[in-house]
């Protein structure tokens, strides 16, 4: 009988799916009692090369209020050939072509290793790929020119039959024509002033798909294959990389102590226009690259007078973010617009002061886009970045997924609830917060299991719309009775994450301090009902091996960029929410509670506690908070080094300890999208702040003589430890006036 | 060779920038299991019942920390001092943190390795074999350009002209590294021997690499793979003797 980790564990890797509770209480008022809601961590596309795609359509369910997808929680009656779904208990009919069944030879989506499958269907024609390039020219040449090399360099990345199309933008905003023979031709809007998409469809003569079809009566009107703005790779790529090659920066003369005009707000809305009026509901992505904030139009983040600052939190909290509220308002809708056609945005920025992502955000967090944040175009980080957006899977087509619908059938209302995503990568993650609502003392629902199931439709790379489909259920229990299974299923690692997107969102829309005190409540309250302790004694409480784990993350989390916003700027705290939101578990929980592995002479590299203890003077710490990857040198260790003796060859084995951490980080970086930083510190490094910082204070220069602490660095900070937060919460959790 | 390598990044532009990997490393991929492991829970204040079992991370206490009430003999934390002790290396004198046992025995003299403050992957060695013959490649090229005249466009094969003029430009003038010529000369042999997803793949990993220098011919190049592998076999038939000595290709 295989233990609650595992069996977590090996349903993460089949189905991509994680419960904060693996049994589920039974009642929506025992529920509401949990503290932690039912909820699961979904990765709909989660990456499986094992899983080899199913050539025919799925079986449905044929009531009309159903449609649950066949799968292997049906009962079957192979020698009437019918089904009975799992959901709503109709008796369903196998099609003609399941006539060959049987209990010896059943078809893959009745098997329990197929608990997740994906069918490959062949309605409708095959759609190509759409990637539409919005273009910054407001910045220096050696910028521009990195990122001119970059975009040459995707044509050679994108498919052959892929469309592309550029519109470029400084004060003014170029809709380019491509594949004009000889002669390059752009139409040029003002950037002060929006277009509706009929205004746009009018001045770029473009006429609607259906309106050339219409008096033909065909069945399917054919949309246009191209049309001037965006044309196939493999037709348009010599010209497009001369057309890149040859743009030059914003002519417009920027005076000193201003800021150039730069009209993203409109140019991000002919953008959305363009591709509303011609491919509208097709996969399409919108790269939007940007090396600064928007200064002139609708949507604009800051004035051009550069003694007047952007806004930062302080401005915020006091309500002085002149253009905030509006340039958000403006972006909402056309994040709107995009994602009711499905077209993905994304935003690349890069530049070094703020521009802004914080007004932006809607756009890659509602359209599934990609949000990148870099100092500059000539960096390493975007450049990898970059192509990683390109990167390919094991069949060489596209890891990137278009246009998708999120279906979620469950038992008992027979109904389901649906989503759109416009674009999915393999390691897209969904959390979903379900309620349960069966009334307080109600017997448990016939079977005694619960089911779910997530049927995601989409656009592959390859052109070809899929269906992946998982399908899982879990035990009920009567809380009342069986608190004890239902704690024993507590997966802490998901409910941790769970927790923390629940705080994430409420802190867009509340005050820090409300957020924090929510979440403290949240777990004193989970120590009051699934802790062992006596009324009023502190040194009594135990929280069992499922939950030990679990106030250690939230220690973490408090203290996280996700919800302390204190020396971040507004667009550095959207852009570390939108990846905390987006990634899977594993990744999120890096992002809360860094990676800290140890390498020294004593022994083979091990993962370390985060803590203060662990900086020892003679090791090398390798920390991994997701957007940093970090190397500490020990005190004695940066001496050796600068010392040179990893140049003497009777000091090999220290060189080898030198490169060792170097060949791990690597590893990590090899796949890590977006790329993070990359830092090589040493004690009394400056660079060594970003350790000193994530570490558990646990020895700090208020404490640091009060107990012969053998090793660690003291961290000069007034912030709380863990074991001080930690006995904080006990006290509360035992208190009997709580 | 040339194809796998790391270069560090852009500090000047980029705080922290990380290091650039080639596109034949990132598609080679990475097997080894990715670092996720947490240290041991902190035995923090009593909070678990008995040690656990079946605990994920690996049962290291000797890293944790000493808390509540153990009082080790206090350590001061030393300052630096003039006089570093070296590392261990089983011939040095006992070190004053004497903490480990030495573990490096005297090994013969190491070959001369890459500096470690960069990661870094084999570096291109400087190649003892003769730079490719232009001459050997360009010939290929025109070739291929040939055989498509009749399939295809006029302007097409014209824009593809003017960059392959342009790629001789730059060979001629010097503006190429050799990494490039020698990849250059690699591509073409794919071309001649119909290898044409090596041959797109070599353009790839050429534009990924190096887009400063081929940026503006190579876009040229890579519509005549996509034309050619079109074309009837009869249609293309490359010269068969070949003056340069064939290479080994993808390593």
């Amino acid at each position: 009988m295989a233990t609650f980790p595992e069996f977590i564990s090996q349903n993460e890797e089949r189905d991509g799916v994680r419960f904060s509770w693996n049994v589920w209480p039974s009642s929506r008022l025992e529920a509401t009692r949990m503290v932690v809601p039912l909820a699961a961590l979904l990765t709909p596309l989660r990456e499986r090369p094992d899983l080899p795609p199913i050539q025919y359509e799925p079986v449905l369910c044929s009531r009309a209020t159903c449609r649950a997808v066949l799968n292997p929680l049906c009962q079957v009656d192979y020698r009437a050939k019918l089904w009975a779904c799992n959901f709503c208990y109709q008796r369903n009919q196998f099609p003609p072509t399941y006539t060959g069944i049987s209990e010896v030879n059943q078809p893959a989506e009745l098997l329990p290793q197929f608990s997740t499958i994906e069918y490959v269907v062949q309605r409708g024609p095959q759609m190509p790929l759409i990637f539409l390039y919005v273009v910054d020219t407001c910045m220096e040449d050696e910028d521009l020119q990195a990122l001119k090399e970059s975009l040459q360099m995707s044509l050679s990345l994108l498919p052959p039959t892929a469309l592309v199309g550029l519109i470029t933008f400084g004060r003014m905003v170029q809709v380019h024509e491509l594949g004009c023979e000889g002669i390059s031709k752009s139409y040029v809007f003002r950037g002060t002033k929006d277009l509706s998409a009929k205004q746009l469809q009018e001045m770029l003569g473009l006429t609607k798909p259906s309106a050339a079809q219409g008096a033909r009566g065909q069945q399917a009107p054919q949309p246009p294959l191209s049309n001037r703005f965006l044309q196939p790779v493999q037709k348009i790529d010599m010209n497009l990389t001369d057309l890149l090659g040859e743009l030059q920066r914003d002519p417009w003369p920027v005076t000193q102590g201003k800021r150039p005009l730069r009209s993203l707000g409109v140019a991000m809305s002919i953008a959305v226009g363009l591709l509303e009026c011609t491919f509208p509901n097709t996969g399409a992505r919108i790269m939007t690259f940007i090396g600064g904030p928007a200064t002139q139009g609708p949507g604009m983040v800051v004035g051009d007078e550069l003694k007047t600052p952007i806004r930062s939190w302080h401005d915020i909290e006091k309500d002085n973010a002149k253009y905030m509220k509006k340039s958000t308002k403006h972006y909402e809708a056309l994040a709107s617009r995009a994602s009711a056609n499905g077209h993905i945005m994304d935003i690349y920025a890069c530049a070094l002061d703020q521009t802004g992502l914080l007004e932006m955000k809607c756009c890659p967090n509602h359209t599934g886009g990609y949000m990148v944040m870099a100092d500059s175009f000539n960096t390493s980080l975007f450049k990898q970045t970059f192509q990683r957006v390109f990167a390919k899977d094991e069949q060489g087509t596209f890891k990137m997924a278009f246009a998708a619908t999120l279906e979620i059938k469950e038992i008992g209302t027979g109904g389901t609830c649906q989503w759109k995503m416009c674009g999915l990568d393999p390691s897209t993650t969904l959390a979903l917060y379900l309620e349960v609502v069966n009334q307080h003392n109600a017997p448990i629902p016939q079977g005694g299991r619960g089911a779910l199931q997530f049927v995601t439709q989409y656009q592959h790379s390859s052109g070809q719309r899929r269906i992946r489909v998982t399908t899982t259920a879990r035990n009920w229990a009567d809380a009342q009775t069986q608190i004890q299974s239902i704690a024993a299923s507590f997966d802490q690692e998901a409910a941790a994450i769970l927790m923390a997107r629940l705080a994430v969102q409420r802190a867009e829309s509340e005050e820090g301090p409300d957020v924090l005190r929510w979440l403290d409540r949240q777990l004193i309250r989970l120590c009051q009902k699934f802790g062992d302790y006596h009324k009023d004694d502190p040194n009594s409480f135990r929280f069992s091996e499922t939950f030990s784990l679990y106030p250690q993350f939230m220690f973490h989390l408090r203290r996280s960029p996700f919800l302390q916003v204190f020396n971040n700027s507004p667009d550095e705290s959207s852009y570390y929410r939108h990846q905390f939101v987006r990634h899977d578990l594993t990744q999120a929980l890096i992002m809360v509670q860094p990676v800290l592995y140890a390498y020294s002479f004593n022994g083979p590299p091990e993962p370390v506690l985060l803590d203060s203890s662990s900086i020892l003077p003679d090791r090398i710490l390798l920390m991994d908070t997701f957007f940093q990857i970090l190397i500490y040198h020990g005190e004695m260790v940066a001496q050796w080094r600068k010392a040179g003796y990893q140049e003497m060859t009777e000091y090999e084995n220290f060189r080898h300890l030198l490169q060792a951490p170097v060949d791990d980080a690597q590893e990590l970086l090899h796949t890590r999208f977006p790329m993070p930083r990359y830092i090589d510190t040493e004690h009394g490094g400056s660079q060594a702040r970003f350790l000193l910082s994530k570490v558990n204070p646990s020895q700090t220069h208020n404490n640091m003589y009060n107990w012969g602490q053998e090793s660690g660095a003291p961290i000069l900070t007034d912030d709380v430890s863990l074991q001080v937060f930690m006995d904080h919460l006990k006290k509360l959790a035992v208190s009997s006036a709580a | 060779m040339d194809d796998l390598f790391v270069k560090p990044g852009n500090q000047e532009r980029g705080w922290n920038d990380p290091p650039q990997f080639s596109y034949g490393l990132q598609v080679a991929g990475s097997t080894r299991s990715p670092l996720t492991k947490r240290g041991p829970p902190p035995p923090a204040a009593g909070l678990q019942a008995p040690p656990p079992c079946g605990d994920p991370s690996p049962d290291q206490q000797a890293t944790s920390p000493h808390l509540h009430g153990i009082t080790p003999p206090p350590h001061k934390m030393t300052t630096p001092t003039h006089r570093i002790t070296p590392p261990p290396s089983g011939v040095t004198p006992p070190l004053s943190q004497a903490t480990s046992s030495p573990c490096g025995s005297r090994l013969p003299p190491p070959p001369k390795g890459p500096d470690s403050k960069a990661p870094c992957g084999p570096r291109a060695e400087p190649d003892p074999q003769p730079e490719p013959d232009l001459q050997a490649v360009s010939s290929v090229l025109a070739e291929a350009l040939e055989a498509c005249r009749q399939n295809v466009s006029r302007q097409v094969c014209e824009d593809i002209a003017k960059r392959l003029r342009l790629l001789e430009d730059s060979w001629t003038s010097g503006r190429l590294s050799s990494t490039v010529k020698r990849r250059m000369n690699a591509l073409t042999l794919e071309m001649k021997s119909s290898h044409w997803s090596a041959a797109d793949d070599i353009h790839r990993s050429l534009m990924v690499d190096h887009v400063t220098e081929v940026s503006q011919w190579m876009v040229g190049i890579k519509r005549l793979i996509a034309e050619t592998r079109n074309l009837s076999p009869e249609l293309l038939a490359f010269s068969p003797a070949d003056p340069v000595q064939p290479e080994p290709v993808g390593n």
